[in-house]
């Protein structure tokens, strides 16, 4: 298995290890104590095939479940994992004081000296909640100080306790779309802006399923597969305008102003989601201005480039084995340019035409 | 010079040779580059322990090339490479097997051409985000107006 690379600390090692554990504690009894306020909200779901239970402290969080409702299940005995999720705001519960100084914020909200081998603690800036996971129970606390948190947090919740944990089991959570069909799916790679949302949106309205748009679960069982992590779509303003079908189903109307626009696509398009895909190629969407969609054999480095920073640098704790895991997984697979057409209907029959090529085992060369 | 030997600088820096195009990962600033023809087999060379000079030694037996434009080449490229952060100066103790680096290499002599580094800073954004903000009473940061990307 894979192990997240642990931050360096002038603390000891030991020392560390106990602080951390002692964090996590403390964080754990105020959820317990929040939770007695408020009652427990408990659901569970299926990701990448292990069994997950939310339990919340009252409603307030609940929304956030909304981008994965497709994975709900309703068998919720033995979890593999449990994510304690509360806030303060609506259950009256303080958050204990930060233990640490102000330089231990690192990158990607890392908290220096709360993250061992065990413990896996972050901050996510932006909506100042707080994610910590004791590896060794399967026990992690999402807290945020109230529920007005910002619309990406609702649209790829529970990010990085997800990421870490699923790590663990073999499974790496990447900044990928993924589409396909009986024949098997693409993963589409690149950073923010590339093209990834425009091409999995489009394919709502052909006969390809959808597996995610944003962050996509990539596993290796008997080969490459992806797994559907998050159905929620971000879209730029202006982008949106280019799907007038999904304007009145955007779940952020009143906040576009300052936001993304935020699609819940299970809640529109439940047919249409794919909770898993063998992955048969993977595509770089790149505009070109040209009418048509066209796809062109690139490199399987020059992909792996394209895909593993833009993971690696918005996930804590992610590093070399992510890079590893990413160049392992894409080093079978062909590779090619998604050069999108402007004609966003020239999309999905490129697609559907490269994964016939592929059933059919004629595939375009390398340039 | 000629006998400083180099390591990647692990664990800051991560990297994978895919079909003789290499990709590395400065994880600390974010920034990734990219080696590929004779820059990609300096880097396997670097990696495996080579000096400059048994570099500069294999590149000739390797390549088609003046041994002045291969030496610069050489020189300029590890001289980048150490500028990123990206390999590491280390004692002299190694021992670099060049028969095995070239007999693997085959028999056809390509034409050496000068190695670039190509190298990317697009996510640097995403590593740069001041992580220090306002604070509230309880020591939390406040969150920022802009969320990440």
């Amino acid at each position: 298995m894979p192990t997240p690379q642990v931050v360096p600390s002038h603390i000891s090692p030991e020392e560390q290890a106990s602080r951390s554990v002692e964090y996590f504690q403390s964080v754990h009894d105020l959820f317990k104590s929040s939770q007695q306020v408020t009652g427990a909200v408990e659901r569970s779901y299926i990701v990448g095939g292990y069994r997950i239970r939310l339990s919340f402290s009252g409603p307030a969080l609940l929304a956030l479940t909304r981008a994965i409702e497709h994975l709900a299940t309703d068998d919720d005995s033995n979890p593999d994992l449990t994510i304690c999720i509360w806030d303060s705001a609506s259950t009256g519960q303080r958050m204990v004081s930060r233990p640490w100084q102000e330089d231990d914020f690192l990158a990607r909200g890392v908290i220096q000296g709360y993250n061992t081998e065990r413990i896996y603690t972050a901050f996510q800036h932006g909506s100042a909640a707080v994610s910590v996971l004791d590896m060794e129970r399967n026990l992690a606390v999402f807290w945020a100080p109230d529920s007005n948190l910002p619309y990406w947090e609702y649209g790829s919740p529970l990010r990085s306790i997800l990421h870490w944990w699923l790590l663990s089991r073999g499974l790496q959570l990447v900044h990928a779309a993924a589409v396909g069909n009986s024949s098997g799916g693409v993963l589409i790679g690149g950073k923010g802006g590339s093209g990834k949302s425009t091409t999995a949106l489009t394919c709502l309205e052909s006969n390809l399923s959808y597996v995610g748009d944003d962050y996509t679960l990539l596993g290796m069982d008997s080969g490459p597969v992806v797994h559907s992590l998050y159905s929620s779509a971000k879209l730029n303003s202006d982008h949106v305008q280019r799907f007038p079908a999904l304007l009145p189903k955007v779940a952020n109307p009143e906040r576009l102003a300052d936001e993304k626009a935020l699609l819940f696509v299970n809640e529109h398009y439940a047919a249409k989601v794919a909770n898993r895909l063998p992955v048969r190629a993977i595509l770089l969407p790149r505009v070109t201005g040209l009418p048509e969609t066209r796809l062109k054999r690139v490199s399987v480095a020059m992909t792996l480039a394209a895909l593993a920073p833009s993971t690696i640098f918005q996930l804590p704790r992610a590093g070399g084995e992510a890079f590893k895991f990413l160049a392992t997984f894409a080093r079978p697979l062909p590779c090619f340019s998604l050069e999108v057409g402007t004609n966003l209907s020239t999309i999905p029959p490129a697609i559907e035409g490269l994964l016939a090529e592929i059933d059919s085992g004629s595939l375009p060369r390398e340039e | 010079m000629t006998n400083q030997r180099f390591r990647v600088n692990t664990p800051t820096v991560t990297h994978e040779t895919i079909d003789g195009e290499a990709v590395i990962i400065n994880l600390d600033s974010g920034n990734y580059y990219s080696l590929v023809d004779v820059g990609s087999f300096i880097w396997g060379l670097v990696e495996k322990g080579a000096s400059a000079g048994e570099v500069q030694d294999v590149i000739l037996q390797a390549y088609q090339g003046d041994a002045t434009d291969v030496d610069r080449g050489v020189q300029d490229l590890l001289a980048q490479l150490q500028q990123e952060n990206l390999i590491v100066p280390v004692d002299d103790s190694v021992t670099f097997d060049n028969e095995q680096v070239l007999s693997s290499n085959g028999h056809e002599k390509p034409a050496f051409n000068a190695p670039l580094l190509h190298k990317y800073s697009d996510m640097q954004e995403l590593l740069l985000l001041d992580p220090i903000h306002d604070v509230d009473e309880a020591g939390w940061p406040k969150p920022v107006p802009d969320p990440p990307k």
